[in-house]
């Protein structure tokens, strides 16, 4: 019975998107696609852990089949998913009211969730593959939503980026076929001592073509030019999981690459490993510098987005379980906070109508709810205790420092710290100009409109976990320790 | 029993939330239970201190924060507790009669409130991860204090604090990092026997110097003061009282925590201590005799006084295990320079309720009939100048001593440099005294401009109450040193590694006397030549020190401006870099490609057939579809191509190119 909720985590989503799309009546479709996403967050919660074992769903040829299983990863990262897009979805009923064309929007955000939890439970690189084109063919419309020339320019780049960054992917599969044991994502790699041997420059060569392909929806340097021209002008829904959960898919690939095919002690010390540390290195630096310069806040968030979910990269290629665990509490602790600063600029535009930072003295006086989860979200970026994102750099770091050579983890620590500063930088003069506009400054003048409770309540929720995880991270052990047990 | 620890620290936060909640609905009651509050939080430190079951508890959460969070009651912690409950509680006092004159005071008490947890929890913290945590809060928390009339002052103030508090913090959490790495723990216990047997101690400096960065610039210490004399004035005086008399002290638990564990006895961290002690010392007092602003002069002495205590934690590391006297020293000044300048800062909050303005020059003769004011106000000036029979005396007295004691102790060379700290020491004394001589003669002799005869009331009871209380308490502490100071001092000593003294300290005896009156001739001295002479012509104060000329406005804004320039200039220029390689040049090199091919066909065909042919358009005049090929806002745009579905495509057929040249060059 597992397997038919394995299957049906992945085709509700799908069928309810295509069914709510003719759903004109606000309401019914607004309880139809919440309660789509408790059953799914049901299903994917209780009922699919239970499955173990493979589910071959087709084959192709000898070698190239769809298989669904279900371990440590998907474990965490479908739940949290399912969360995420349900609190989202919450905000985007109220959002959307001023894009229109909600009916379109809902159902491909609905078909997007399916595609994740697909590349969540994928049993192999095919499967993987199929469902990560598929989201990003099924988020495009979301980029596109506003229909500006803008946004198909933006659309197209992002469409771009994706085909390219997978098809490097896909091309490292090509190869690396011929070296394995077996085609299933298994923990500690798949790779066959005896074939390899010979050929690890190779293998290590195409293991950074994957890395950089599958990097590209991470937002890794240098294929990561998509996600500051997408983010803008995707309404903010769409941008909280684009930039929280979507680029978060990237990590998914990389990890089962690096953990599940190739298997760490394969890949530790090798020149391979050091480049995509370089690289994440690098695109830390890069994304917070860039942030520094935008004046629109949603681009702003974008780069932000650049720069952390590197440090998930930074964290995974060091091969140590505190690294890894960190790398895990970083993908969690950026996608809420994440998910919560584009909310509140969402909701700040719903109100006021105000995109750009230079505009947004004194708002934190007419958006003061809005404006404090900002202010905690932002905080947590950062990484100041008792937020989530103090947790994560700081088991990130501690990886560093036994993980890897001394010079590597103090050059690293040392990234990650100017990182941090520059995030204060880029972060923190908001939230002071929002508060404290100055004496003279005239708050009358502000626009105000009523209260969104459905747009607050989300955000107060996100920013609760923020702050509950962050001053309690073992309330999340038993997610994140099987994976790391699977793995060291 | 141990839980009892978590009440002082998550308490006053509790009740700053409902305080809030009520000054929406009701500012009297919110005014009622904020009072009640911090007297409850009195309540709760004191419980502490009197419980005999709660000596030596610890309380400790893993899992807290993702490391642990473990407090402990006793000594020192309990010292400094009680030391910032009775601050705030005070300070709470004032507010009464000085908050009403602030805008949003229900901003203002919310943060007043969780600073008041998280200070408590700093000095309450058993390891320096969990002092950390609240040294972080506290920093951000009391940012607050300093922002809270958003003059243009207080904004640029603010920002300067915030960039203290951030880089700071930053800076301590990269040590702690590096520290717990090294060692394997941060608890104040274990961290004393892990630092004796680290094998590399070059790695556990770099760690104790950055985690030193933050807490220095939180205590002042010169090069990093530069946030206190500009947030000082801003801020509201209830906030600068407990700024100057409690928050800074925060920095100087977290150095002394340094100074007895990692480095214990360390002779270079001792003489590190020192030489930033003399520095901050000077630094301050000179600036402090400079300002015409009051409340800058109070800021400045802040500064100079947490000097004098680094140079007390410095002897007690050079001292090595008979380090009593400097022991003593650093924690009674700790506690002086605290109970000072809790009356000051309200007495300077109070002279601006009646006259609006902090100006020494516009102030002059303020206080010509007020004389419980002069009263209450020379008190904490000579005590912090000195003067025997007040408390100030004690604590000077004994960081003295220790310098002499060490002087006795080292051979030749050594010897004269101490002889210059100590003489050194003395002349900030002498300093202390001139600043302080300069305001009394500028509010109560000077003959001012203005006409300050009062009508009526100028200080509230409570306040009046308040400063009389703490007036008694300083000329007791002062004139029974043995029974009151030496008390405090037993108490707490065992933090700082102090053995017990082998006997009780005549504190009046003339060799004592002598040093204090030393530094009051100096005092005398400096008041006269340079105070009265150089810097007061015309019956004017003024001030030498150019406002342009700080290491602020000098050194850090243009650095860390700079810096951040570079920082996107360089960013700027690699995120373009490859996307231009393969969005601009290389669309450019095809298109020039193509079109010398179609040259040379042209040229072919007009050889070969001897007529003229038509060339055939290109790929993107094929392409002149608005959808397909041009997106940008200008359509016919040269680069238009690149922002197409083309390119991205394109981009795919590269790589599957790729792919197929790798399978047949591999198989």
């Amino acid at each position: 019975m597992s397997a038919f909720w394995l299957v049906a985590s992945i085709l509700l989503p799908i069928l309810g998107g295509l069914c709510s799309m003719t759903l004109h009546h606000t309401n019914t479709r607004r309880w139809f696609a919440s309660v789509l996403l408790v059953v799914e967050l049901f299903i994917v919660a209780i009922l699919v852990p239970q499955y173990t074992g493979q589910l071959v769903l087709l084959k192709l040829t000898g070698g190239i089949r769809f298989v669904l299983q279900v371990d440590g990863l998907g474990r965490f990262f479908a739940p949290l998913i399912c969360m995420i897009w349900f609190a989202v979805a919450v905000f985007a009923y109220e959002y959307m009211n001023h894009e229109g064309h909600k009916e379109r929007f809902i159902g491909f955000y609905l078909m997007t969730l399916g595609t994740l939890m697909g590349i969540c439970f994928a049993g192999n690189l095919v499967t993987l593959y199929m469902f990560y084109e598929a989201m990003t063919l099924m988020s495009v419309p979301l980029v596109l939503h506003i229909g500006t020339p803008k946004a198909f320019h933006a659309a197209y780049r992002y469409l771009g980026f994706s085909v390219a960054g997978a098809g490097l992917g896909l091309l490292g599969q090509f190869v690396l076929q011929n070296y394995c044991t077996t085609d299933l994502f298994t923990p500690g790699g798949v790779l066959d001592v005896e074939a390899v041997a010979e050929h690890s420059t190779l293998l290590f060569v195409v293991f950074v073509v994957m890395a950089i392909g599958f990097g590209c929806k991470a937002g890794m340097f240098p294929l990561h030019g998509w996600l500051p021209v997408a983010h803008p002008v995707a309404p903010a829904p769409a941008s909280a999981v684009l930039s929280g959960l979507i680029t978060k898919m990237g990590i998914v690939a990389l990890l089962r690459v690096v953990y599940y095919l190739y298997g760490w002690e394969f890949l530790r010390d090798s020149w391979a490993q050091k480049t995509i540390l370089v690289l994440s290195l690098l695109t830390i630096i890069l994304g917070s510098s860039l942030a520094m310069r935008e004046d629109t806040l949603k681009k702003r968030l974008a780069y932000s987005t650049i720069s952390q979910v590197s440090y998930v990269i930074f964290g995974l290629m060091l091969f140590h379980p505190i690294a890894l665990a960190g790398a895990l509490l970083q993908v969690l602790f950026h996608a809420i906070a994440k998910n919560t600063l584009f909310m509140a600029t969402g909701s700040i535009i719903y109100k006021t109508h105000l995109t750009q930072v230079s505009q947004m003295r004194g708002v934190g006086k007419s958006c003061g709810i809005t404006m404090w989860c900002f202010t905690i979200a932002s905080l947590s970026l950062i990484g100041i205790p008792a937020t989530g994102g103090f947790v994560s750099k700081w088991y990130l770091t501690q990886g560093a420092l036994h993980g890897i050579e001394k010079t590597w983890a103090w050059i690293g620590i040392g990234v990650l710290m100017i990182s941090a500063l520059l995030t204060a930088g880029y972060l923190l003069p908001i939230v002071v100009d929002a508060f404290f506009p100055g004496k003279n400054f005239d708050v009358s003048a502000l626009k105000k409109q009523e209260d969104t409770w459905l747009m607050w309540i989300t955000l107060c929720l996100l920013t609760a976990m923020t702050v509950i995880y962050g001053v309690m991270p073992t309330l999340l052990n038993h997610w994140i320790h099987p994976i790391i047990q699977s793995l060291f | 029993m141990e839980e009892l620890l978590l009440y002082p620290v998550f308490v006053p936060m509790v009740c700053g939330v409902i305080a809030y909640m009520m000054g929406k609905w009701k500012k009297g009651m919110r005014d009622m239970f904020v009072s009640t509050a911090v007297g409850l939080e009195l309540l709760l430190v004191l419980t502490l201190l009197t419980n005999p079951e709660m000596e030596g508890a610890r309380l400790t959460i893993e899992g807290f924060c993702g490391l642990a969070l473990s407090l402990r009651d006793g000594q020192f912690h309990t010292l400094m507790a009680l030391l910032t409950a009775t601050g705030w509680f005070t300070a709470t006092i004032f507010c009464k009669e000085y908050m009403p004159h602030v805008q949003n005071q229900n901003r203002f008490y919310l943060f007043w409130l969780i600073t008041l947890g998280a200070t408590i929890g700093i000095f309450l913290s058993a390891d320096l991860f969990t002092t950390f945590l609240f040294f972080e809060l506290m920093s951000l928390t009391s940012f607050v204090f300093v922002i809270q009339t958003e003059e243009p002052e207080a904004l640029k103030a603010g920002e300067t604090y915030l960039a203290v508090a951030v880089i700071g913090g930053l800076c301590t959490l990269t040590g702690l990092v590096l520290l717990y790495a090294q060692l394997g723990t941060l608890s104040i216990e274990q961290l004393g026997y892990a630092a004796a047997n680290a094998t590399n101690r070059k790695e556990l400096w770099v760690a104790g110097i950055l985690v030193l960065v933050g807490f220095a610039a939180k205590a002042g210490v010169a090069p990093l003061h530069i946030w206190l004399p500009t947030a000082h004035p801003a801020a509201p005086a209830p906030a600068s009282a407990v700024l100057s008399g409690i928050l800074i002290k925060t920095g100087i638990y977290g150095i002394l925590v340094l100074t007895t564990t990692v480095f214990l006895y360390d002779v270079a961290w001792g003489a590190l201590m020192t030489g930033l002690g003399i520095i901050t010392m000077v630094l301050g007092a000179v600036l402090a005799v400079c300002s015409i602003d009051i409340k800058r002069t109070l800021a400045c002495s802040s500064i100079s006084q947490i000097g004098f205590i680094l140079v007390g934690t410095g002897m007690v590391c050079l001292l090595g295990e008979h380090n009593v006297l400097a022991a003593d020293g650093t924690i009674l000044h700790i506690v002086n320079h605290s109970l000072i300048k809790m009356m000051l800062f309200p007495i300077a909050g109070i002279i601006h309720l009646t006259s609006h303005t902090y100006d020494l020059n516009e102030l002059r003769g303020f206080g010509r009939n007020k004389p419980l004011l002069a009263v209450v106000m020379f008190i904490p000036m000579l005590s912090l100048s000195g003067l025997p029979s007040l408390n100030g005396y004690v604590s000077k007295t004994l960081l003295h001593e220790s310098i002499v004691a060490l002087i006795h102790e080292s051979s030749v060379p050594v010897s004269w440099v101490l002889t210059g700290v100590e003489w050194l020491f003395l002349f900030t004394g002498g300093l202390t005294f001139a600043y302080m001589m300069k305001l009394f003669f500028c509010l109560f002799v000077d003959k001012g401009n203005r006409n300050w005869t009062s009508n009526g009331e100028y200080m509230a009871e409570g306040s009046t109450a308040m400063l009389l209380t703490y007036s008694t308490l300083l000329i007791m502490f002062g004139l029974m040193p043995n029974d009151t100071m030496d008390t405090i001092a037993a108490f707490a000593r065992s933090f700082l590694s102090g053995a017990m003294p082998n006997h009780e300290i005549a504190y009046f005896s003339w060799v004592n006397v002598r040093g204090s009156l030393y530094s009051l001739g100096i005092g005398a001295v400096i008041f006269i030549v340079v105070v009265r002479k150089l810097l007061y012509r015309k019956g004017i104060y003024y001030d030498p020190i150019p406002q342009k000329f700080s290491i602020e406005m000098g050194v850090y804004r243009p650095v860390l401006k700079f810096l951040g320039q570079l920082f996107i200039v360089v960013a700027t220029l690699v995120d373009c870099l490859p996307f231009r390689l393969l969005s601009q040049t290389m669309p450019r090199c095809i298109d020039i490609w193509l079109t010398g091919l179609s040259h040379i066909r042209t040229y072919l065909a007009s050889k070969l057939m001897g007529e003229e042919q038509m060339t055939h358009s290109n790929v993107e005049q094929v392409a002149d579809d608005y959808h397909f090929a041009f997106y940008d806002d200008k359509p016919q745009k040269p680069i238009g191509f690149v922002h197409s579905l083309a390119f991205g495509l394109m981009l795919t057929g590269f790589g599957l190119c790729f792919c197929l040249a790798f399978i047949l060059l591999h198989k």
